[in-house]
């Protein structure tokens, strides 16, 4: 069997320390482990970590333990109503927090635009700011006929000026 | 994964939300359109007004004197208008002249004929023409095609009053 170390293969070093090997590659590697000390050295090292790993413990966490970490913290330092709101948000990881905050944000565009909707139908704005004076003169023909056209309605005798 | 797709699921019903947002309110806008943004609409008057005297006097001057002038005090004449009444004819000038150029010419020779009426037909005809606008479709076709219409109206005035009835809308 060829060397782990030298093939760059420690994870079947790491595997067989996990006992994940199958009997005939576990075999051949002890075979090798028995004549290369580098090999039986990373494999004996591993081995322990896993060991330790298996013994410890962790011991349990008591059911109210998030409430008494925040009243610690409370009595230990004054918070305001601001952090108080933020806090389970600051709690949150980032990948839950992003798509909770870019909903919020969502909506509150959707409840801007509900709001004060936008008029997709503005005239347009004149692009030569300069009016000739004969359009102003045609505009103003129109307006007095549309003028007097509307001042029939209130006058008998109606003869509205000219504009 | 159940709090991937949960995610997902959250930021697609805040989409639809923004996007169902969008398709309303323009139509809401549309629906409801307030007075400020139709009076946004200028008239070349307003931009002729914004103008800077150098300019209003660069553009006269083109013109022959005495005509010049006699624009100088129809602008100004409409600029001393009533605020009330030049904001109501501002209106009708504005749904003049949204009109395709073929019906604003229709109704401008209309109204120049109904300028030329007798002073005293005038107001009939006028009102003659609101009355219509109140009328159903069906009783309004009534009243066009009624005897007492063609008794009580000249040719002239009949034309007048449907033309201006269709063309110019209220």
């Amino acid at each position: 069997m060829s060397c782990p170390i030298e093939n760059r293969n420690s994870e079947m070093l790491v595997a067989y320390a996990a006992s994940q090997l199958d009997p005939e590659a576990a075999g051949a590697l002890e075979r090798h482990l028995a004549d290369c000390a580098a090999c039986l050295s990373i494999a004996a090292d591993q081995t322990a970590v896993w060991k330790a790993l298996d013994a410890w413990e962790a011991p349990p966490v008591s059911p109210d333990f998030n409430r008494r970490l925040y009243r610690r913290i409370d009595q230990g330092m004054p918070i305001s109503w601001w952090q108080r709101l933020t806090r389970p948000f600051l709690l949150m990881p980032l990948r839950q927090a992003l798509p909770l905050t870019a909903t919020a944000g969502l909506l509150l565009m959707a409840g801007l635009l509900l709001q004060h909707p936008v008029s997709f139908t503005r005239a347009a704005a004149p692009l030569n700011r300069v009016v000739r004076a004969e359009q102003v003169e045609s505009t103003l023909d129109d307006l007095d006929l549309l003028r007097q056209f509307g001042a029939a309605a209130s006058t008998e005798s109606g003869h509205p000026d000219a504009m | 994964m159940p709090c991937s797709s949960f995610r997902s699921m959250l930021f697609r019903f805040g989409f639809a939300i923004l996007l169902a947002a969008a398709v309303v309110a323009p139509a809401k806008s549309q629906r409801e359109p307030d007075k400020s943004a139709q009076q946004l609409v200028d008239n070349s008057i307003d931009r002729w007004n914004r103008m800077s005297p150098e300019e209003r006097e660069r553009e006269l001057a083109k013109l022959p004197p005495a005509r010049a002038r006699l624009i100088r005090q129809r602008i100004q004449r409409y600029n001393q208008m009533n605020p009330d009444e030049q904001q109501a004819l501002r209106g009708r000038y504005q749904t003049f002249s949204q009109l395709p150029p073929d019906r604003q010419q229709i109704v401008r020779d209309r109204l120049r004929e109904f300028r030329q009426l007798p002073v005293a037909r005038r107001p009939v005809v006028h009102a003659e023409i609101e009355q219509l606008r109140l009328l159903q479709e069906a009783q309004r076709q009534a009243r066009l095609n009624g005897d007492e219409f063609r008794a009580r109206y000249s040719p002239q005035e009949q034309q007048i009053i449907r033309d201006l009835y269709t063309y110019l809308p209220n």
